[in-house]
């Protein structure tokens, strides 16, 4: 052990002798570094032995070898197992020596479960572990640690508490390197800054130093420089202060070699200081603003774009691609050429499965489908090295597929390609007057189906026949491999199925004949439908050539929705299901062994027709088992998570103000109504459906949330608890009092008595409110009047409600109109 | 040598041709325009909210013919272009003086 003390005292010798002479460089720090590592690796084997492994773990400086003549001699002791009496006895047999020896120790002492969550909130800490080496015992203790240090979040949170520690550094220095008594340690352009050059390369892209106004050879020279100032001062100061004040100039100067009268020493000695200063201050800058930013596992955004960090884990998981693009996407940037060029060279390693082997792949697929900016240029993108065709075998097959006719202008997959675009446009408002379509896009419950259905509107061209019916045999199969949905097989099917269908009727049909626009509301049922394929038709007719969407056309295509949307929203009512219809009839024929055609023929005959078209054949057999055995004041209800919405289904017996009672209850635990519908069946039986988001995750939150709600709601509709009282406290609650100073949209209600044979029908449009549709449902009933049907949907921030109502069985007049009309308006202004 | 300028509904653009086609006059100029006669137009309610539709979507033909295939052009047009309903257009014959062609230079006819 005496030996070990000597060799250090004369370790310190040496390096205050080097110091001296202006040469306590990198060299000379290396070598006392070393000396110090060989004492430690003394006490380590020399300590009483512990029950697990262990190691000493060099940080910060002496991590680096850097270690100063009075620089802290910072160090983690780690053990693998509990630290216990025997483990304590081996820290003080390491520490008692080493303040012995005269050193500054900066320790911690750790065991491994401590690491067995990183922690990724002290960025300081991971910081430190950046520079740390194994110093004596056991080394796969770091390598276990380290493993996490290197994941693309850590060094996410490393890069930006780096950033933000040199800011807060940089201001206590009046943000200059220009100091007249520098820090040479802390100051902008000093030690700490040629550390952190090299830290956010290391931790980004080590090319980065020589890349820009980095210079890696300067940095070099000026952390030698700085490094051999540093030796100086605490030699002369004789502890660990690093500022280069006026009393020392003089003297460093002298020992850094410095020509000349003393004072022409000292002008010389800083303006080489500036001259490092500045050179690290410029890569440092540089590499600040062209280091890859990590943005998601394995990713990061370089100047030029995303890219993969670890190629060969992307190589091996090609299900990660996508994520490469959903980046770029994300950060509006594009993925790099080199990036792509790698895609390229491996592509046909890959079948398409290995894309998407996990029901989170597939859903990431369609997440990243979603209309927005950028989507057209990513996908072109993955069309261009290949990936897309790899995906989609299907698509591949329109590869620069030319079509030789009068109007198109592009190949096959580019008009696809451009459809896309065009709906993105509609998405980011970027054409002037097609608001309105944007507003029909915002509406739509999965806008992504849009766009797959439009990726393959066209496949079926690959070959010279009927391409419709071609790409809805390709389609199909590719959204079985993928595991949709039924009901989204059958919705892009549809769509691809009649995607010329509605150009041929706007620009080639009368569409002022009634017939034509019925016939059109048949063969669509539902608005989200018709929104989706007057979308399609929009977009695919523009992606045809840069003239052939003309305004007048466009004119044309929007008053044909316009009339068909209003066909299905206010005539419905007067189309019942009936005996012999085909749909019934087909529901019965795939019902379930527990479920009667009785049954099917007693809930659903006279329903609104539309049913058969919003619900699918499962749907409609739970809403049968959900009606059975109905007697007054029962409520059969269901609720279940739809996506990131839910959805209540409501079974019950007709009475006053339940349509109220129920869209009340919901609000009054602060649901969020987005879409339903409420429909009453001959017999009086109700069934509403309502789609809504749980602004407050209650249900999410609350383990026995579903049962209160449900508790709740049968209260309420029954009348033994009285949902204004229990609204009204959430009314006056803070959180959705109306913001003081904005003026709210005024509502439009429209009454209608010509569309329905059967009903008057209420359009209101409001700005969306809690409670709004209780309120408003509310006043019908106080006039005396029935709900036969209700159509809910949101637009934006706008909540658009259609009732069909009557009152003592007939539709209400003139003045109970105008009555209505006003006491609506009055209710929701109050 | 007239000028036929027939203002028809879109969809009837398809008739009017090949009914002119019938009568030997194959050539013709179409330009989608917007206007109302006595239909005037109407207006919509969409989501509650009117907006006004008075200037309709209609084609416009223009067709140049020699005097003696003026009637047979217009019964043409009127026959196909016909529904029997307000809002099936109109037809104007306007006198042409002179006509040339502008690839020769040369005058014509028609």
């Amino acid at each position: 052990m005496a030996t070990s003390l000597s060799a250090v005292e004369s370790a310190r010798e040496e390096l205050s002798g080097a110091a001296a002479r202006g040469e306590g460089g990198r060299a000379a720090l290396r070598r006392f570094s070393d000396c110090v590592d060989d004492f430690l690796q003394g006490l380590f084997a020399g300590a009483p032995r512990a029950a697990g492994a262990s190691v000493i773990i060099a940080l910060g400086g002496y991590g680096r070898r850097q270690l100063c003549l009075h620089s802290d001699v910072d160090v983690l002791l780690l053990f693998d197992g509990q630290i216990g009496e025997a483990e304590e006895k081996r820290v003080r047999s390491i520490l008692h020596p080493l303040w012995d020896a005269r050193f500054s120790v900066g320790h911690q002492i750790r065991q491994m479960a401590d690491f067995a969550e990183l922690e990724i909130d002290n960025p300081e800490f991971l910081l430190a572990l950046l520079d740390a080496r194994a110093v004596a015992g056991d080394a796969t203790l770091l390598d276990r640690i380290a493993v996490r240090v290197r994941s693309p979040a850590a060094h996410a949170r490393i890069l930006d508490a780096l950033k933000q520690l040199i800011d807060e550094r940089h201001a206590k220095f009046n943000d200059t390197f220009y100091q007249l008594e520098p820090d040479i340690k802390d100051a902008p352009g000093a030690l700490r800054d040629v550390w952190s050059v090299r830290t956010i390369a290391a931790i980004t892209d080590p090319a980065l130093i020589d890349r820009g106004a980095a210079d890696r050879a300067r940095l070099d020279e000026a952390e030698e420089f700085l490094l051999r100032l540093r030796s100086i001062l605490h030699r002369e100061h004789k502890r660990n202060n690093n500022v280069l004040n006026h009393e020392s100039q003089e003297q460093t100067a002298r020992l850094m070699g410095y020509g000349g009268a003393p004072r022409q020493q000292v002008e010389r000695l800083m303006g080489d200081y500036f001259r490092h200063a500045r050179a690290v201050s410029r890569s440092l800058d540089s590499v600040r603003q062209t280091a890859p930013v990590p943005v998601a596992a394995n990713l990061v955004r370089s100047r030029d774009g995303i890219r993969f960090v670890d190629m060969d884990h992307a190589h091996t998981h090609p299900e990660s691609w996508l994520s490469l693009f959903q980046a770029a996407l994300d950060t509006t940037t594009a993925v790099t050429d080199g990036t792509l060029a790698w895609i390229q060279q491996r592509i046909e390693r890959h079948p398409p499965e290995a894309f998407f082997p996990r029901p989170a792949d597939r859903a990431a697929l369609l997440a990243f489908l979603r209309p927005r900016a950028g989507l057209y240029a990513r996908l072109s993108e993955m069309h261009d090295c290949g990936l897309l065709g790899r995906m989609f075998p299907e698509f591949q097959a329109i590869f620069c597929r030319v079509v030789r006719d009068f109007y198109h202008k592009y190949t096959v997959d580019e008009h696809t390609l451009l459809t896309i675009r065009n709906l993105e446009r509609l998405a980011t408002r970027a054409v002037r007057g097609r608001e309105r379509f944007g507003a029909l896009l915002d509406d739509l419950a999965y806008p992504e189906l849009l766009v797959l259905s439009l990726l393959f509107h066209d496949v079926g061209k690959w070959r010279d026949e009927d391409h419709v019916e071609e790409s809805v045999r390709m389609a199909l199969e590719m959204m079985r491999r993928l595991q949709l949905p039924e009901e989204s097989i059958a919705l892009v099917e549809f769509l691809i199925r009649h995607h010329t269908h509605m150009s041929r009727i706007a620009f080639r049909r009368d569409t002022e004949d009634p017939e034509i626009v019925r016939q059109l509301a048949d063969l669509v049922g539902i608005e989200e439908r018709l929104k989706m394929l007057c979308l399609l038709t929009l977009v695919d007719v523009e992606a045809v050539n840069p003239d052939t969407l003309t305004p007048w056309r466009e004119e044309l295509l929007w008053r044909l929705y316009v009339d068909t949307y209003n066909h299905l929203t206010l005539e419905y009512a007067d189309e019942r299901i009936e005996h012999e219809e085909s749909g019934l009839r087909a529901v019965m024929a795939g019902r379930p062994g527990d479920v009667t055609e009785a049954e099917i023929a007693r809930f659903a005959e006279g329903l609104p027709r539309r049913y058969l078209q919003l619900f699918p054949s499962e749907e409609i057999y739970r809403h049968v088992r959900l009606s059975r055995d109905m007697h007054p004041d029962d409520v059969h209800a269901d609720l279940k998570r739809k996506d990131s919405q839910w959805e209540l289904t409501v079974a019950t017996l007709d009475k006053p103000f339940l349509f109220s009672n129920i869209c009340g209850a919901l609000s009054s635990f602060g649901m969020d109504i987005a879409r339903g519908h409420a429909m009453t069946n001959p017999n009086g039986l109700v069934l509403d459906v309502f789609q809504f988001t749980d602004q407050e995750r209650f249900l999410e939150l609350n383990e026995t949330g579903r049962d209160q709600f449900l508790t709740v709601l049968g209260a309420v509709i029954s009348g033994r608890t009285d949902v204004t009282e229990r609204l009204r406290a959430r009314e006056q609650s803070v959180l959705y009092r109306r913001r003081a100073g904005v003026t709210p949209t005024p509502p439009v209600i429209h009454a209608d008595n010509q569309s329905s044979r059967r009903y008057t029908i209420l359009d209101l449009v409001a700005e969306n409110a809690l409670g709004l549709l209780h309120r408003v449902s509310r006043a019908i009933s106080r006039h005396g009047c029935d709900v036969g049907l209700v159509l809910i949907s949101t637009e934006g921030q706008k909540a658009i409600d259609v009732f069909h109502i009557t009152k003592a069985g007939a539709k209400l007049t003139d003045a109970a109109i105008a009555d209505l009309t006003a006491d609506i308006h009055r209710t929701l202004e109050a | 040598m007239k000028l036929i300028k027939a203002i028809v509904r879109p969809n009837k653009v398809d008739d009017v041709r090949d009914a002119l086609g019938r009568v030997s006059l194959p050539g013709m100029t179409v330009t989608e325009v917007r206007g109302h006669g006595k239909q005037k137009g109407h207006t919509a309610i969409y989501r509650g909210k009117e907006y006004d539709v008075s200037l309709l979507p209609k084609m416009q033909i223009e067709v140049v013919v020699p005097d003696n295939l003026v009637d047979d052009a217009v019964a043409a047009i009127i026959t196909a272009a016909r529904t029997g309903e307000i809002g099936d257009g109109r037809v104007f014959v306007i006198p042409v003086e002179q006509s040339y062609r502008i690839r020769t230079g040369e005058r014509s006819e028609v």
